[in-house]
């Protein structure tokens, strides 16, 4: 799919997750630049807080937009197949910490982690798509 | 799903780069199709018996029937 992108969605699709990627770490640096500036609290500070998030609201309506752009169906049917085995991953890995963070008292992982943990997971699944129809 | 599309598309001297071209789908996508990995929907197997000028079951082949 991406090792060798080819039709103008997926190009699109590879910019935006990529340039996505760039915009949450430089609002993140922003948004906590601004709590120890100004140190904000209340109203004011709840839209500061979620500038991070944008981005990757962003980067979830392109994934859908590109699925329903992308012409080649065998393309679509890798990425969902991918996406996939992220959801299931992030759903397992997830619920299993909260079982250890409940009994075995681990580190509490917060939530901001999900989303870079379903990435990983729809990464760690592309070999194996792929694998499947190589 | 078992298909003649290596035949068909070696009857005509095309490589699967020629064929995906026509089809407006990438070379894996011809490559999972020919191998009976990846079933493509209708719209696209019209499109390849078109393509062909065949039918759809004269490109695929139904395993059931043939038993």
């Amino acid at each position: 799919m991406f090792c060798s992108i080819k039709s103008p969605a997926q190009r699109r699709f590879v910019r935006v997750c990529w340039m996505s990627g760039g915009l949450v770490a430089v609002l993140a640096v922003a948004a906590a630049a601004a709590f120890r500036l100004w140190h904000l609290k209340g109203l004011p500070a709840y839209p500061v807080a979620v500038l991070p998030a944008l981005p990757i609201l962003w980067v979830l309506f392109e994934t859908g937009r590109y699925l329903a752009v992308e012409k080649d169906e065998f393309q679509r049917n890798l990425l969902v197949q991918c996406m996939l085995g992220g959801i299931g991953g992030t759903l397992a890995t997830t619920t299993a910490w909260g079982y250890l963070e409940a009994f075995a008292h681990v580190p509490h992982l917060q939530t901001i982690w999900i989303y870079p943990i379903f990435w990983l997971f729809v990464g760690l699944s592309m070999p194996v798509v792929y694998r499947r129809y190589r | 799903m078992k298909n003649r599309l290596k035949v068909l598309r070696a009857e005509r001297d095309w490589s699967q780069a020629d064929l995906a071209q026509r089809l407006e789908v990438s070379r894996q996508s011809v490559n999972a199709i020919e191998t009976g990995k990846f079933d493509p929907s209708l719209p696209l197997a019209f499109k390849l018996a078109r393509l062909f000028g065949l039918r759809i079951e004269e490109i695929f082949l139904d395993e059931e029937q043939q038993g």
